[in-house]
């Protein structure tokens, strides 16, 4: 089933995040690689996704997971070849599975021979290629995103004896994309991908590639510039590829990112991921319903992408201050799960493994307006290591089988490029791909279903949404419309079993089928639609007119 | 079990949209749309600012109001359609219902014990809707000690006007300190705190087709916490606003105090009789309570009612009180204006004895209570003279040794209590 041929294939995704390196080590090195991507392809044909975010995978001293790039244009040797990747492209699209990679395009490793060949000297050619001054005082108003690492935005260049800017780690120089030629070297960087047939980029740290005195150098109209040049060139040399933004900003300001349709396709949904977790926390839906009432509307080409978790750490930067405090006390009562202004934990240990709020979770995600990504092993209810350095707690190694290594490797354990999950309840030995397959009530033969689910309408990806307030704050209920097509998803975030009454006046006469059962509920009349749901239980009906 | 039946079946749909809660504060009105909205917007800038986290609701019982009332109560409610721009974490539920039969604070009451029980609230505040001083604070102190400390009952302490509460100090706060043995200087509070154990407690008593079920209930509730040796604390809430209007009937408000006491002291003698350990109600932040600006009392008419009231009621008095104190009292009756005084300790043993009728039932006990009342105005005038150019540490004390006359007249009360005149 190979991809299909739809400029708008990215709304109806279900995407699969995972760095090669932590999924499958085909050749007993210790680090995943992409021949071990390639034979779990058939696992995420099976789990139903259809679409692929690989992390970085480029050659990189990995100070920074691979966020620190030192050549763009192969493949980092720990995981594989180039054309190791090239096969598991080609294998990928036959399956029906697309694939995003990452470009990061505001900075590269301070290992990247562009940035030694610019500290080499001041009157090197490269040297406008980064960001220099003779002071640490420019750009005042700029904030620092590693609080806990970095105390400047600028970082002291014993060599050529100048500042240079960084906005992450001070190993990661910033690039000028205010020199044409960076410009185009990066626009050539992408199409050397494009022309092997990637699928779409996602675009990291966006909001800081150009900088200007007297502002906070963050979404500045310069940068807009810089991304609709790229859209321009992507549209008229690849139709149907698509940008993908990391912009981890409130929605207004993201929504310049989509402008009329010609800058990204898809942006994240940073603030909303938060407030599914503290909705579910205070078993109340104002904290979802409140940001998505600040979304604006986007244009009809672009989409949401929402998340619960990712890579890195579950990022309190788009909450107020109450908000944070209460996400700490609630989500990381331990100082150690705290990094920078986020939480570093997996989504089961978010959710004290409680299999009925991973669920509810995850349904929230399926059916809420936008494309869904799950992360790696969240799908199987993997767990996180605190103990680990920086976010390297939740990008432990896949959990294949209770066997050597968890299946993910035949190396020695001392060699693998991290710890695996050892303990009981976490371990590999309890929460496995082999031993979940067994199962058809495990939480991966769950996942699989509702995903097929989600995937059996287009209403999730495509359709309107519309919120029903019912009195009863606890439960969040929406219904997404495409068409003729309606469907009424209604979440409890309690803890407690709930009533509630739901005004279904303009769907009086209906009746209503319950999308994982089939089962037909009573028809829909003059009074409030009653419905009783359990603890955490959420329900997708369709909305049919017998 | 909570009597469900005094909350409607439209109500309780609302409640039950609401779901458990940590913190439930009651409004109980009639009538208050003059004062009522100020007092909710301050009661949810408190739950917001001191209690964000917690799961909090604003319920208004109402006795049937008219002028829209129930409308400003109901405004003060934050979900995500409305409110959405304070700066809160969850939504605040603020709802109204009217209860049943005619205006009265304690069914007021009956209806947010019911519905805090019903929520599961782990504590409820009760905040008068003529609170128009309070401040966010006062959320604070009151909720915080139950909620923290695990106190049973906070009682409020105000600045009040150095006139101000006159029964209250003259009658009873003395009593409760002396009788019960616990200094709370508001025992028949406006606005109060409690915890869900003492709520439960209360609501199951056995009050509510009563008249202290009524009126006076706050009082009732005090005096449940003090004999049920309930862990009682006072805050210090700072000045309570006065508010414009008509003198209140003292007929009623000695039938909701003195009424209630004499009543609760018949009830349950062995809460008072044989105590022996007082019980504590530390207060927190307490400030000098007086305030002294100047206001005018028409001291004559007190007199002139006084003196109406000793010669109109002899044969009344003759049952109710001892010789001595009957003749003492007559006595000052024949003083004018400017030589009238009703010293403390005669003020306790008419008082005790007046206790001790209303035990024994000498004629009926409604009437025992009413006939205290001109008494008390001769006692009011003799407070009003004694501090008429007091300072506050001044009035202080002489509130105290009025307690303390109540106190050293103890023995006395136990004398006559079942021994007759």
């Amino acid at each position: 089933m190979p991809v299909q041929q739809d400029a708008l294939w990215y709304k109806d995704a279900v995407i699969y995040q995972v760095h090669v390196r932590s999924f499958l080590d085909s050749s007993g090195d210790g680090n995943g690689d992409f021949r071990g991507l390639a034979q779990k392809l058939d696992y995420l044909q099976d789990l139903g996704i259809n679409t692929l975010w690989l992390m970085p995978f480029f050659p990189s001293p990995l100070r920074d997971d691979g966020y620190d790039i030192s050549d763009y244009r192969t493949v980092n040797p720990l995981y594989g070849t180039l054309d190791d990747f090239k096969n598991f492209l080609e294998v990928a699209h036959k399956r029906g599975i697309r694939v995003i990679i990452e470009m990061v395009l505001n900075h590269t490793s301070d290992q990247h021979p562009w940035f030694q060949e610019s500290r080499s000297s001041r009157s090197n050619p490269r040297r406008d290629w980064y960001v220099w001054s003779d002071t640490d005082t420019k750009y005042k108003g700029t904030r620092i995103i590693f609080l806990d690492t970095e105390l400047s935005n600028w970082a002291w260049d014993p060599v050529s004896k100048q500042y240079y800017w960084h906005r992450f780690f001070s190993h990661q120089p910033d690039l000028n994309w205010d020199n044409p030629a960076v410009r185009e070297e990066m626009w050539d960087v992408m199409r050397f991908w494009l022309d092997m047939g990637v699928d779409a980029f996602r675009l990291d740290a966006v909001p800081y590639l150009v900088e200007r005195e007297g502002t906070n150098c963050e979404n500045l109209p310069e940068t807009h510039g810089v991304i609709k040049d790229l859209r321009t060139r992507l549209d008229r040399e690849y139709p149907g590829r698509m940008l993908l933004a990391e912009a981890n900003q409130w929605p207004s300001d993201l929504r310049a990112y989509f402008s009329t349709g010609d800058e990204f396709h898809m942006a994240f949904h940073f603030p909303l991921m938060p407030r599914m977790f503290m909705g579910v926390k205070l078993e109340d839906r104002k904290p979802i319903t409140e940001i998505l009432k600040q979304t604006p509307e986007i244009p009809e080409t672009c989409q949401w992408c929402l998340f619960l978790r990712n890579h890195d750490e579950l990022t309190l930067e788009m909450v107020t201050d109450l908000e944070r405090d209460y996400m700490y006390d609630e989500y990381a009562k331990e100082k150690a799960m705290r990094l920078n202004l986020g939480i570093r934990r997996r989504l089961a240990p978010l959710l004290d493994n409680d299999r009925r709020r991973i669920e509810l979770m995850n349904g929230m995600l399926m059916s809420m307006p936008g494309t869904p990504i799950v992360y790696y092993g969240d799908e199987i209810g993997m767990g996180d290591n605190i103990n680990l350095g920086d976010r390297n707690g939740v990008r432990t190694p896949m959990q294949w089988d209770g066997g050597w290594n968890g299946g993910f490797s035949t190396a020695d354990p001392e060699t693998l490029y991290s710890p695996l999950m050892l303990n009981p309840v976490y371990g590999f030995q309890a929460v496995n791909v082999q031993s979940q397959k067994r199962f058809d009530h495990s939480l991966l033969a769950w996942m699989k279903r509702l995903i097929k689910i989600r995937k059996s309408t287009a209403v999730f990806g495509r359709g309107s949404i519309q919120f029903l307030y019912p009195a009863n704050h606890r439960v969040l209920a929406y219904v997404r419309k495409l068409g003729n097509e309606t469907i009424l998803v209604v979440n409890n975030l309690s803890s407690s079993a709930q009533a509630v009454e739901l005004d279904l006046k303009p769907y009086k006469g209906n009746i209503l089928v319950e999308m994982f059962g089939r089962n037909v509920f009573p028809r829909i009349g003059d009074l409030p639609y009653l419905l009783t749901m359990g603890p955490y239980q959420f329900y997708w009906f369709k909305i049919r007119r017998v | 079990m909570p009597d469900e039946s005094i909350l409607s079946d439209e109500f309780i749909r609302e409640l039950i949209n609401v779901g458990e809660v940590d913190i439930l504060v009651g409004v109980p009105t009639h009538n208050d749309a003059r004062t009522v909205g100020q007092v909710v917007q301050g009661v949810r800038a408190g739950l917001l600012k001191y209690f964000p986290r917690a799961r909090s609701v604003i319920i208004n019982a109402d006795g049937g109001s008219r002028d829209g009332t129930r409308d400003l109560v109901c405004a003060a409610s934050i979900n995500d359609t409305v409110g959405s721009n304070l700066p809160a974490l969850r939504t605040l539920h603020s709802i109204s219902t009217q209860y049943e039969g005619p205006p009265a604070s304690g069914t007021a009451l009956h209806t947010i014990l019911a519905a805090a029980d019903l929520l599961q609230a782990k504590a409820c505040a009760v905040i008068s809707p003529e609170s128009t001083s309070l401040e966010p604070e006062w959320v604070e102190r009151l909720l915080r000690p139950v909620i923290r400390e695990g106190v049973d009952l906070v009682l409020p302490v105000y600045r009040r006007h150095k006139f101000d509460g006159m029964l209250i100090r003259n009658l009873v706060y003395p009593v409760t300190r002396a009788v019960y043995g616990c200094t709370v200087q508001e025992p028949y509070p406006s606005d109060y705190a409690f915890s869900s154990n003492l709520g439960s407690n209360f609501l199951n008593q056995d009050l509510w087709t009563q008249e202290q079920g009524r009126h006076g209930t706050e009082l009732w509730l005090t005096l449940a916490a003090i004999i049920g040796r309930y862990r009682i604390y006072q805050s210090f809430l700072g000045t309570r606003g006065r508010l414009e209007s008509p003198p209140s009937d003292l007929v009623k408000a000695m039938r909701e105090t003195a009424g209630l006491l004499f009543c609760s002291m018949d009830c349950y003698p062995a809460a008072w009789k044989d105590l022996r350990e007082p019980l504590p109600a530390p207060c927190g932040g307490c400030q000098p309570a007086v305030s002294l600006e100047p206001m005018r009392v028409n001291r004559k008419r007190l007199h002139q009612m006084f003196t109406f009231g000793i010669s109109q009621l002899e044969p009344v008095f003759s049952s109710i009180l001892s010789t001595p104190t009957h003749e003492e009292l007559k006595r000052l009756a024949t003083l004018p204006e400017n030589e009238f005084e009703l010293p403390e300790p005669l003020w306790a043993r008419t008082v005790y004895e007046f206790a001790a009728a209303y035990h024994r039932a000498v004629i009926g006990r409604d009437h025992v209570v009413q006939a205290l009342v001109p008494l008390f105005r001769g006692r009011a005038l003799t407070f009003l003279t004694e501090n008429r150019e007091a300072k506050e540490s001044e009035i202080e004390s002489n509130i105290d040794k009025v307690c303390q006359a109540f106190e050293a007249e103890k023995p006395y009360l136990l004398q006559v209590w079942d021994g007759g005149k």
